[in-house]
């Protein structure tokens, strides 16, 4: 379903050249649940945003569905990313002005629906992350483990076939964490979403189908 | 540290660039505000050679011809009109004193003439007045004399200048009884009195060389004056206007009279004289208040783009004093760039001779006051941004990986 | 989709306070000199009661004579000239001969009254459309009997007689006697054409020499039949000029000029261009320039404002763009935040012409000044508002949205 090929991404300024991914080459099938693992520092993050096309390789192509994303339109790719890719991140990036409803329909904003289409949708989604008692808070209200369902609420209320999460559970104690780990569990059993999840917790990884390791930029066995 | 500035200005220069300019601008005008400011401030308080108080002027029109100086005939059958006027005028007991002049006081108008000496050439603002003038506008006499009526048989004009032409024109040497008239002119002019002091246009006026020349009643169609002063005594009510009014239009048939007071004349010819000072002053404080909401703008661009910059500077020990001063020293400095090339720009103009009525004391202030205007509002547009910077947390700076 | 945009940029503009006050007052003082500047240009040029008849009407203001020497001059028309030789133009529906307004002195129980006084003929009153509040105008058989009669203004009745009805009384001015016949509103100082405060027929003059001069101190008003016509007036007054017989060609040779209009004249006045054709258009470009100029530093502020608040958005630009907004969304997301900025300091900047205006005519630095923002103004200050928001709106939005998801969620601008 993704394909990345001989992907390389390179952050240049104007004096030092860091290097974050190195020739990677990788192929990721429909409905896998896969974890993405190594040391800080390896890539990881970078990795997940050029899966989920947060970011362009410096070299190399990316494949969606055959079709080679990395030379479309910024208009197609917007699509994509509407319909395709729900995207959770590390340190959430809820918008504080906004309650949690109203974030939550963002992903719906740039859709064709009616105002009453997108409440129904975005509150089936809090209720699957059940926050659905918090509807009108705002972000500075909840806790980081509420917070955190927010932006999972977010990236699944456009039922995405791809989901990316970036350390979903890196900043909840561990129940919490195992609660978010269910979620993601029954959305890959039961919507057959695919999900690809970067972690530094072994146990989680073990959770998953299988776990590409990355080291200095590189993808290691 | 100042070194440190200037790199850090000079690396984005692109975004500077646009600051530097408009100070530039907005320095030129606002220079020419206050400079004009302050050149007016100075003549204001010069004193003015003559008194306003109880003075009533009298404009007289001719009905019959506009531009009767065309005609010389029309002029010949209204001959002595003046001299008429003048003596209807002391009958009166509340006239003090009565003169008559073609310049009027307190107006654009004006008539100048170029004055000779051994082979020096000097320009004055020049105004003929017949005798009792001296009295109606209560001059001051330094050396010599006035007009008399003896003057009527000289074979020569008898002049009467101000303090600063005598400088000008004899320097050291004593003007009286010397001839300034140019040297192919038959008849002589000679200096017969020095006053203090006669600015025609009023406070606002640059300061003058002043020559008065004499006006004889003598019958000639040459005698008609446009402007008669008359010295009224004190209190007398507005109501005598009426009178006079009537006395005139019986004495002189095909003419028109406007009387008023000069301290009415004065005081809107004050109002007209301020008009491009007002507009000018206008125009740069628009200016000042854009630069100044400008230069907000570009330091918080500054701060927001260097949040992670901040926040380590703090982490690294940095107080709150030490953020204020990069950001007020870099404003400074881009400050300063703007205003030196404003400075150069301004500097070339007494070199060019433009607006050379203006002394180098004024220039300075002008210059001076412009200066420490801009850079008092560039320290106060950047006191809110910088305060803000201040606020920023190490750890909210350097948040991620 | 518009009421989650509001909605955000409301909260935004509110989260920082102080800069949205700067952004706002900087607009709305930009447009208050501006919107000045119209209302004054309005009012002192764009046709307004009671010149009802302006889309059809020229005037001859100055002209150019020239001595045989070379000396030459610019005046008003004596009555001579116009009498003769526009009076008799072919083809115009009527013409009206008027004197500049003089200062003329009335006394009142002792005390001095000034008025400005202006001497007309019939035709005049025909021409303009004059909403008396008593009486009615002098004629053109009042002109030709020699009438003492006067149409005065609002103000002088209540100078002279209290504000009472004042028709068939008699009114003193510089010496002569008048009866009223008519009274009119104020009339602003700033419409040359119709101002005074006092009107009596030309023929009540003190003398009679004006009607021999020349050059003198009046003024013509033609009325066309139709606005098609102007074109043919004006050149045929042109080849009228070319045609006059002066008494005294020694002292004059020869007269050029043009029937024009009072934007002409203007035009004219500020462009030292007296000879050929109108420079109007030219003077109407300069000062556009200024206006836009004038817009040129505020806007470059307002960019500078919204590069900065946007830049502190990064954040949620990242987000946006990741959940699906595209380049061109987010440029519309933010105009619409810089508009609804802008269209609030355009109110304001409304609310506060409204009072500069209000206090500019009651000050009395202009006589009978009558500021007013009409449906026009209000037109140009709607579009320079708007200008303002998306010309300040786009650049840095556009900027903005340009950046990966990844870049702009690292916080990097």
């Amino acid at each position: 379903m993704i394909r990345l090929t001989n992907v390389d991404k390179v952050y240049r300024t104007s004096q030092i050249e860091t290097v974050a991914l190195n020739n990677i080459n990788m192929e990721v099938k429909e409905g896998e649940f896969i974890s993405v693992m190594g040391p800080s520092g390896s890539g990881k993050s970078t990795l997940l945003n050029v899966l989920g096309l947060l970011d362009v390789p410096t070299r190399g192509t990316v494949r969606l569905n055959g079709g080679e994303v990395t030379s479309y339109r910024d208009r197609d790719i917007a699509r994509i990313r509407n319909r395709e890719i729900g995207f959770i991140f590390q340190t959430y990036h809820l918008i504080s002005d906004l309650s949690v409803l109203d974030n939550v329909e963002i992903p719906l904003l740039y859709r064709r629906l009616w105002g009453s289409e997108r409440r129904k949708l975005a509150l089936a989604a809090l209720e699957r992350v059940g926050l659905s008692s918090r509807v009108h808070h705002f972000p500075s209200q909840l806790s980081g483990g509420q917070q955190q369902r927010v932006a999972i609420a977010r990236a699944i209320v456009g039922m995405p076939s791809i989901l990316l999460a970036d350390e979903p559970t890196g900043n909840l104690d561990s129940q919490m964490g195992d609660e978010i780990m269910d979620i993601l569990k029954s959305l890959n059993r039961e919507e057959k979403t695919t999900v690809m999840m970067v972690t530094h917790d072994p146990r989680l990884a073990a959770m998953t189908m299988r776990t590409v390791r990355l080291f200095d930029g590189r993808q290691v066995n | 540290m100042a070194k440190h500035l200037l790199k850090l200005v000079w690396n984005r220069r692109r975004t500077n660039i646009l600051i530097v300019i408009e100070i530039f601008f907005s320095f030129l005008v606002l220079f020419v505000a206050v400079t004009l400011g302050a050149y007016y401030a100075h003549n204001y308080r010069q004193p003015l050679g003559f008194s306003y108080e109880n003075v009533w002027n009298i404009a007289v029109g001719s009905l019959l011809e506009l531009n009767f100086d065309r005609d010389r005939d029309a002029l010949g059958a209204r001959a002595n009109i003046t001299k008429r006027l003048l003596a209807t005028l002391r009958d009166f007991p509340e006239v003090d004193a009565a003169a008559a002049m073609p310049e009027p006081i307190f107006d654009i108008s004006k008539s100048t003439q170029t004055v000779h000496y051994k082979g020096r050439r000097v320009g004055a603002t020049v105004n003929a007045v017949t005798d009792t003038f001296k009295d109606v506008m209560g001059l001051e006499l330094v050396r010599g004399r006035w007009f008399e009526s003896g003057d009527d048989a000289l074979s020569w004009d008898p002049v009467v200048i101000n303090q600063r032409l005598a400088q000008e024109l004899f320097g050291s040497e004593d003007p009286l009884g010397k001839n300034i008239a140019p040297p192919d002119e038959g008849r002589e002019s000679r200096v017969v009195g020095i006053i203090t002091e006669f600015r025609e246009d009023g406070e606002l006026a640059g300061l003058d060389n002043y020559m008065f020349t004499r006006k004889k009643l003598t019958g000639v169609a040459d005698d008609f004056a446009h402007y008669i002063v008359v010295k009224v005594r004190p209190s007398t009510p507005t109501a005598f206007q009426e009178k006079l009014m009537a006395r005139l239009r019986a004495v002189g048939r095909d003419f028109s009279y406007e009387i008023k007071p000069l301290p009415q004349i004065r005081k809107s010819f004050l109002r007209i004289s301020m008009a491009p000072l007002i507009a000018v002053g206008i125009v740069a404080a628009f200016l000042m208040i854009m630069v100044g909401l400008g230069l907000v703008g570009v330091v918080w661009q500054n701060v927001t783009q260097r949040t992670t910059e901040i926040g380590l500077r703090r982490a690294l020990g940095g107080t709150a004093g030490s953020i204020y001063g990069q950001i007020l020293g870099e404003l400074i400095v881009i400050t300063s760039i703007g205003l030196l090339i404003g400075t150069i720009v301004v500097a070339q103009l007494p070199m060019l001779g433009v607006a050379s009525f203006l002394s180098i004391n004024v220039y300075l202030t002008g210059l001076g006051m412009s200066l420490a205007l801009i850079y008092l509002l560039t320290v106060l547009c950047g006191l809110y941004p910088s305060m803000l910077a201040t606020k920023i947390q190490p750890a909210e700076a350097l948040h991620y990986e | 989709m518009l009421k989650n945009y509001l909605k955000i940029a409301f909260k935004v503009l509110l989260r920082r306070k102080f800069f949205t006050f700067i952004s706002l007052f900087g607009i709305s003082l930009t447009l208050v000199v501006l919107m000045v500047g119209v209302a004054f240009f309005d009012h002192s040029l764009a046709p307004h009661p009671p010149e009802t008849n302006a889309g059809r009407t020229l005037g001859v203001f100055l002209v150019h004579f020239t001595a045989p020497g070379g000396r030459d001059s610019y005046s008003f028309p004596g009555y001579a000239l116009l009498d003769r030789y526009v009076r008799t133009l072919p083809n115009v529906e009527k013409v009206s001969l008027y004197t500049f307004p003089t200062t003329a002195v009335s006394y009142k129980d002792g005390m001095p009254i000034t008025s400005y006084l202006k001497r007309t003929d019939g035709e005049f009153w025909q021409i303009l459309g004059f909403d008396f509040l008593e009486g009615g105008p002098f004629t053109s058989q009042d002109e030709k009997d020699g009438n003492f009669v006067a149409v005065i203004n609002q103000t002088t009745r209540k100078k002279f007689f209290g504000g009472e009805p004042v028709v068939d009384k008699f009114i003193e001015v510089d010496g002569q006697h008048f009866r009223v016949v008519g009274v009119v509103p104020d009339v602003p100082m700033l419409r040359i054409v119709p101002f005074s405060d006092i009107w009596v027929p030309i023929s009540t003059s003190k003398t009679d020499a004006y009607r021999k001069q020349f050059i003198g101190s009046f003024m013509a008003m033609i009325l066309a039949r139709s606005p098609a016509d102007l074109d043919m007036i004006r050149a045929e007054y042109r080849s009228t000029l070319t045609r006059v017989e002066f008494p005294d060609p020694k002292d004059i040779s020869k007269a050029t000029g043009e029937a024009e209009t009072l934007l002409d004249i203007v035009a004219r006045t500020f462009l030292l261009d007296f000879e050929g054709k109108s420079p109007a258009r030219r003077f109407l470009a300069w000062l556009i320039l200024l206006m836009v100029l004038f817009m040129v530093l505020p806007s470059i502020n307002l960019i500078n404002i919204n590069v900065s608040r946007i830049r502190e958005r990064s954040s949620e630009i990242g987000v946006r763009k990741a959940f699906g907004a595209s380049s061109l969304t987010l440029v519309g997301q933010f105009v619409v935040e810089n508009v609804l900025l802008t269209l609030v300091g355009g109110l304001i900047g409304f609310v506060l012409s409204f009072a500069v205006l209000h206090l500019i005519g009651s000050s009395g630095l202009i006589p009978y000044a009558q500021f007013q923002l009409n449906y026009r103004i209000f037109f140009v200050g709607l579009g320079i508002t708007l200008f303002f928001g998306l010309f300040s709106g786009v650049y840095p939005a556009w900027k903005m949205s340009r950046l990966h998801p990844a870049v702009a969620l690292r916080g990097r601008g």
